[in-house]
């Protein structure tokens, strides 16, 4: 196995890596090749061995010391492919919050598959290939986990690193509020009443959306401790409703709220 | 019959490699050389259209821009621009040029990324654009600027390279600073002359003729005289002209039993191409400078029904988009930098209907909204989804052409003809794919216009 252990100097080995998409819009692995200023560095310090989407003689079957996972189990077929890279790989990463968290394709798992191919065709289909979308990280064990819609550059270099240094990477683990109030933004939510989830989502983004006058999407998924009833009492003091609070929340990230009060807030009542 | 025996045979590539999605193609040759083509969608459908229900006007462009990564701008922009129809919103000047160089700044990344990493590799022999360094380290660094340099743009004006978050309803959340867009254009200079050294070393690479195929192509006719990507009509090269509107009596979309992802057919029944050479072909004529060169060096004759080409087509867009996106930062330049550049709306029902000429083709974007802004309809058409039957069309007569030059052809060199057909469409299967696969071995034929 090449994954350096820690103390172990970096400079003998070269990892045999994979990256992989399940169901997804690609976004994460692009982010990879989105690091061009050290693709070429990367790949002379990584052995990537498995990558369809940017090569064409792959070896499919070959132990990998890390594999890098993006997007959700919406086939079965995916997560026959999940199962299989899990087993074949000694350090598995999550790529993403579909990975992580379910992401976009999760958000409407208390419909049935039929329910929402009648929504789009309104008619009754029978299927093949389609079940509930879960995040990947919901099926085997992963050995980190990077979030965001897409993941950030420089955690994913931290990432790739530490596993090179033997070590691990510390991602923030606070919410976007404190990165916001840092950058001395004024509040999207005391100042302009907006929805804003940067009190309950996970940091790491610099709190880019409300640094462009936008609200926080919410897009790298809850912070582990996310004060949901004050945080909830604070924005509906702004006379912002429960379902629309429920709404923004479980967009990227419906299945970490299933726990919350988040559910009996929206009252269910999506539509 | 016994495989083998008389010529008969299959030909699987399970997973095509270097493009964007899950996607296979199966081949049978048939004793008598006939051949059969699947392009097999396998991405996993994520029901976009459905989510989208229930969900407020101005939530849509931050959910729908998650269909793909790789057109997440333009999939922003067509929303954004839907939306405003269907609310009566015009754009701004401002809007309009800062979103038209969000768009060249996608198209640029995208470009880059198909031509350099994807599609180049093939014609030099290499499998990954990573091995292809090692024998053309100049050309491949400088592909990574200027995919790095599309990705800056996007940064630059949408927030984010991937899934733009500074893109709003009525203009933007933050305008970028004047001091920024004056190196950007200073970046955008200087690409211009190594970009026209790539050029050259396409033009240096021959392209096979067994992929050359009589086909019909689609494409937006420009908003004005001039080479661009947002349109006011839909055209074809059989010289008809389709209002906007009428884009589902246009795209007729179906569902196959092989694929995840529908297929398109024109009224007439004929499979049709969208792309970048589509775009050339028709209004190839209204390229000017550099970009015009570089489509008489690379596109012999204006356009050879080949879509091997494509990816030069692409290389020749790359050209228009620098000077274009050089010229739009110029506009920009010279107008007032003070924001903040977000109109005030009013919220109504109505129905709105944007088409954008996006990296792979016509991208089309359609919403109905009730009087409380929620979205009550949405449809969208992808550029790879209208492709896939003109591209089985372009596989099995590519197949036939090699067996009918060599019966003995091997199966490595039908995948490699095969997956550099497929590879030329440049498909985003992410994007083609928001349906289901249907059961059955029959393929059905539900003509998209009955949906109700």
């Amino acid at each position: 196995m090449n994954v350096p252990r820690a103390g172990q100097g970096i400079a003998a080995v070269r990892p045999k890596v994979g990256v992989f998409g399940l169901t997804g819009c690609a976004g994460d692995q692009l982010q990879i090749l989105n690091c061009e200023e050290v693709l070429l560095r990367l790949a002379e310090r990584l052995d990537i061995v498995d990558w369809v989407m940017a090569r064409s003689e792959n070896d499919a079957v070959c132990r990998l010391d890390i594999a890098f996972v993006e997007g959700v189990v919406a086939t079965e077929r995916d997560l026959e492919a999940l199962r299989t890279i899990r087993a074949r790989s000694a350090y598995l990463v999550a790529i993403g919050t579909c990975a992580v968290l379910g992401g976009l394709p999760a958000m409407r798992n208390d419909l049935s598959r039929e329910v929402l191919q009648r929504e789009v065709y309104h008619q009754e289909v029978p299927f093949l290939d389609s079940v509930e979308a879960h995040a990947a990280a919901d099926f085997v064990p992963f050995d980190a986990k990077l979030p965001g819609c897409p993941i950030e550059r420089h955690e994913l270099l931290q990432t790739i690193n530490a596993l090179l240094a033997g070590t691990r990477a510390e991602l923030p683990t606070m919410p976007v509020c404190w990165e916001c109030k840092a950058k001395e933004n004024l509040c999207r939510v005391v100042r302009f009443g907006e929805v804003c989830c940067g009190a309950m989502t996970r940091a790491g983004c610099g709190a880019r959306c409300p640094s462009h006058n936008v609200p926080c999407a919410g897009c790298r998924g809850p912070v582990e401790e996310p004060w949901w009833d004050a945080n909830v009492t604070m924005l509906k003091g702004q006379g912002i409703s429960g379902k629309e609070i429920a709404d923004r929340m479980r967009r990227f990230s419906a299945p970490a709220w299933m726990t919350l009060n988040l559910e009996k807030e929206a009252g269910h009542a999506q539509r | 019959m016994p495989s083998g025996s008389s010529g008969a045979r299959t030909v699987t590539i399970p997973h095509l490699g270097r493009v964007e999605g899950h996607g296979g193609i199966f081949v049978t040759v048939g004793a008598d050389q006939r051949v059969e083509v699947d392009m097999d969608i396998h991405e996993g459908s994520r029901y976009y259209e459905a989510l989208l229900l229930g969900k407020r006007y101005d939530e849509v462009q931050g959910i729908i821009t998650r269909v793909c990564a790789i057109c997440s701008a333009h999939h922003t922009v067509a929303a954004l621009n839907a939306i405003e129809n269907a609310l009566g919103i015009t754009e701004t000047h401002r809007t309009r040029l800062l979103r038209g160089l969000l768009l060249l700044g996608g198209t640029i990344e995208s470009h880059a990324l198909h031509v350099f990493a994807l599609a180049l590799p093939d014609f030099l022999g290499h499998g990954s654009v990573m091995s292809m360094a090692r024998t053309h380290p100049d050309e491949v660094s400088f592909a990574l600027r200027l995919k790095q340099l599309g990705n800056r743009v996007q940064e630059l004006i949408g927030g984010r390279s991937v899934h733009p978050i500074n893109t709003l309803i009525g203009g933007f959340g933050m305008l970028p600073s004047w001091i920024r867009l004056e190196q950007l254009r200073a970046e955008l200079v200087a690409a211009r002359e190594p970009l026209i050294g790539m050029v050259q070393l396409a033009a240096g690479i021959e392209i096979p003729g067994w992929a050359a195929r009589p086909t019909v192509f689609m494409a937006l006719r420009p908003w004005e005289e001039h080479y661009r990507f947002r349109g006011v009509s839909i055209c074809t090269s059989r010289g008809d002209e389709h209002a906007l509107e009428d884009y589902r009596d246009v795209v007729r979309e179906l569902t196959v039993d092989h694929s995840h992802a529908k297929h398109s057919l024109l009224a007439s029944g004929e499979t049709f191409m969208v792309g970048s050479l589509a775009r050339l072909k028709l209004w190839g004529h209204l390229l000017e400078g550099p970009a015009q060169e570089a489509f008489n060096l690379l596109i012999p004759q204006g356009g050879a029904d080949n879509i091997l080409l494509n990816s030069w087509a692409q290389l020749v867009e790359l050209v228009h988009c620098l000077e274009r996106g050089i010229e739009l930062c110029t506009e920009l330049l010279g107008m007032d930098e003070s924001g903040p550049e977000l109109l005030e709306h009013e919220v109504r029902a109505g129905r709105g209907i944007a088409a954008i000429e996006v990296p792979r083709g016509t991208l089309f974007h359609e919403y109905s909204l009730d009087d409380q802004g929620i979205v009550v309809a949405a449809n969208i058409i992808t550029p790879t989804a209208q492709n896939l039957a003109n591209a089985e069309g372009d596989l099995r007569h590519a197949a036939e052409q090699l067996l009918t030059a060599d019966s003995a052809c091997d199966d490595a060199s039908l995948k490699l003809a095969l997956s550099m057909v497929a590879r030329a469409y440049d498909p985003c299967i992410s994007c083609s794919v928001h349906v289901l696969r249907e059961p059955g071995g029959e393929t059905r034929g539900t003509a998209y216009a009955d949906r109700p």
